[in-house]
């Protein structure tokens, strides 16, 4: 039984669908990556499994199933549940980080008050207990100085340094799964090297598995053990890393591929050389 | 001292034939800051972009490439240093000087959507440069304008549209075709790429590429993405806190990589083939500022040449 198990999930805004019967599954323990471009449908399967798509927009899921295993074994549908159930899974059960941690940090409240508040809300302990568990995700995440940075703003911090609070946010209650929504895309190469490290790391240490949403073959390449492709609001080809990367099926997928500069492929060549497009990007 | 980073003779690079295009030297360019601090963008760079050449600044945030490409095409003003675009010096031309020679330089930036006036048809966007300049008027102008659009891979009929009835790609090649108008010699794609979808990126930079071959164009290309300037560069110049740290040829900087810097930035980037998954060590570090308190400032770096044409700061 896998840990979450979608299947023929469709989301319409109007008359727009924006994801069209999608369906995968994803193990404890494993890294999923969904792949696609812009609007392919990769955010909104991340929002309908949270069941944050239809709240305050005008979207609807009309079909499927989200089923998720909980610690005690039992699998609930999450399309069933109601708003007050949802927030017992958010965050407890499943957490969710994405590209920007500017906007999704409050700016007005020191960063280490705002884990330490995910904290009181989710366990209901105290301030003091709160604060003193905030500390220890400082360490967990890897941020150096814990004692001067937990009292500073989210303007004080470099945008590393705020992704690993929200990363520190999204697994303070011990989620089972982390969705990461493009969670390095806006940041540098070494930062974002050292978040997929970390991602990785704690993946290892909390034993959370984690759902990769990107449109970069570079970062699934490095990530994840099983890879999604969606094109145009469909999963058009699914499967382990290394089979999406070196027998891809789908003509979709084939082009996706042909465009994808790669590190180390220029070797040799004394000039610079255009991509040789597959199939339908010609 | 850094005025040997000039393009080599034995750098493969096809400028080797004539004076270079463009020469920075030794420039530099501080913001102030709130206090009495400086941010020093670019400090002492030395570059050479010849003709028929893709020069790529590659480097993180804040590293000053931005700021270099704006001082060589003379949107900012260098503090220090000369700017030679085909021996002239254009460092503290003023801009009804300016104007003429701008013709030769051209950029396109990384948000074409910011870059279009939304109110303006793309048609007299990209015809605009040239009634500026005074160089086409009525039917001339508009069937250069269809020209430009074909070039690029765009239809006549697009010439009435507006930005938003086009999609990110064709916004950027709409760019393209507009920095094109005046024939320029240098255009500077400022991460003029990033923003796009990867088979979109591919499609453009393929354009880029084309345009290159047939017109013997010279970019100065901006990017924080090493694998897009593997493909695209002749040369490749690393910047790091406003200073180059490492330049060479594509295979020098890339096969070869010397400086510390530069090869924590390729050990960095995440190679598209799980068969070449690395192990990396979970390091922490950050960039440091490059704001100075008055009188005080980075040291000036030296370079090495490692190779002929590969030059590499001393560490």
């Amino acid at each position: 039984m896998p840990l979450l198990s979608v299947s023929d999930l469709t989301v319409t805004f109007d008359d727009f669908t924006a994801i069209d019967s999608v369906g995968f599954a994803i193990d404890a323990r494993e890294t999923l990556a969904v792949v696609g471009e812009s609007g392919s449908g990769k955010s909104v399967t991340a929002l309908s499994i949270m069941r944050l798509v239809e709240l305050g927009t005008r979207a609807k899921i009309t079909s499927g199933r989200i089923d998720f295993e909980m610690a005690d074994g039992s699998v609930v549908d999450l399309r069933t549940l109601s708003e007050p159930q949802m927030q017992g899974i958010r965050g407890n059960h499943i957490s969710m980080v994405f590209q920007e941690p500017l906007t999704s940090l409050n700016p007005v409240y020191p960063v280490g008050e705002q884990i330490a508040e995910a904290l009181r809300i989710h366990e209901g302990i105290n301030k003091k207990a709160s604060l003193a568990r905030a500390r220890d995700m400082f360490d967990l995440v890897r941020i150096p100085e814990a004692e001067k940075r937990i009292g500073q703003y989210p303007h004080e911090m470099s945008g590393g340094m705020r992704q690993r609070i929200m990363i520190a946010i999204a697994l303070c209650c011990g989620p089972r799964l982390l969705i990461a929504d493009e969670p390095t895309t806006a940041l540098d190469v070494t930062i974002q090297a050292q978040i997929l490290g970390l991602i990785k790391q704690l993946q290892v240490e909390t034993g959370t598995a984690v759902m990769l949403i990107t449109h970069d073959m570079g970062v699934v390449a490095e990530v994840a053990d099983r890879v999604v492709v969606m094109n145009k609001a469909r999963v058009v080809e699914q499967g382990d890393v290394d089979q999406i990367f070196h027998s891809p099926q789908d003509p979709y997928t084939q082009a996706l591929l042909s465009a994808v500069p790669r590190l180390g492929s220029m070797a040799g060549k004394d000039a610079p050389e255009p991509f040789h497009l597959a199939g339908s990007l010609e | 001292m850094s005025s040997g980073l000039v393009a080599d003779m034995d750098t493969g690079s096809p400028s080797t034939s004539r004076a270079p295009l463009v020469q920075a030297q030794g420039v530099s360019k501080l913001f102030p800051t709130d206090g009495h601090s400086k941010v020093h963008a670019v400090v002492d760079v030395s570059l050479d972009i010849g003709h028929a050449e893709t020069v790529a600044v590659v480097g993180e945030s804040g590293c000053g490439k931005s700021t270099l490409a704006n001082l060589i095409i003379r949107l900012h003003e260098p503090d220090e240093g000369t700017i030679l675009l085909e021996g002239t010096d254009i460092t503290h031309m003023g801009p009804r000087k300016l104007r003429p020679l701008r013709r030769a330089m051209q950029i396109i930036f990384q948000d074409p959507f910011a870059s279009l006036d939304p109110r303006v048809r793309v048609g007299d966007a990209v015809g605009e440069p040239l009634k500026i300049q005074g160089l086409a008027k009525g039917a001339e102008l508009e069937e250069r304008v269809a020209q430009l659009f074909e070039l690029v891979g765009l239809e006549r009929w697009h010439l009435k549209n507006y930005p938003h009835q086009f999609s990110g790609g064709q916004r950027q090649r709409i760019c393209i075709a507009r920095a094109l108008s005046l024939n320029p010699k240098l255009v500077i794609a400022d991460e003029a790429v990033s923003a796009l979808d990867v088979s979109v990126q591919a499609q453009v930079m393929n354009l880029m590429l084309g345009l290159q071959n047939e017109f013997g164009l010279s970019y100065l290309f901006i990017s924080h993405d090493l694998a897009v300037v593997e493909r695209i560069a002749h040369r490749v110049a690393v910047m790091y806190l406003g200073q180059i740290v490492e330049l060479g040829s594509r295979e020098q900087v890339f096969r070869n990589p010397t400086h510390s810097y530069t090869q924590r930035l390729l050990d960095a980037v995440p190679i598209a083939d799980p068969r070449q998954r690395r192990e990396r060590p979970l390091i922490t570090g950050e960039i440091p500022s490059p704001v100075w308190a008055p009188g005080t400032g980075p040291e000036i770096v030296i370079h090495a040449e490692v190779e002929p044409g590969h030059f590499v700061a001393v560490e």
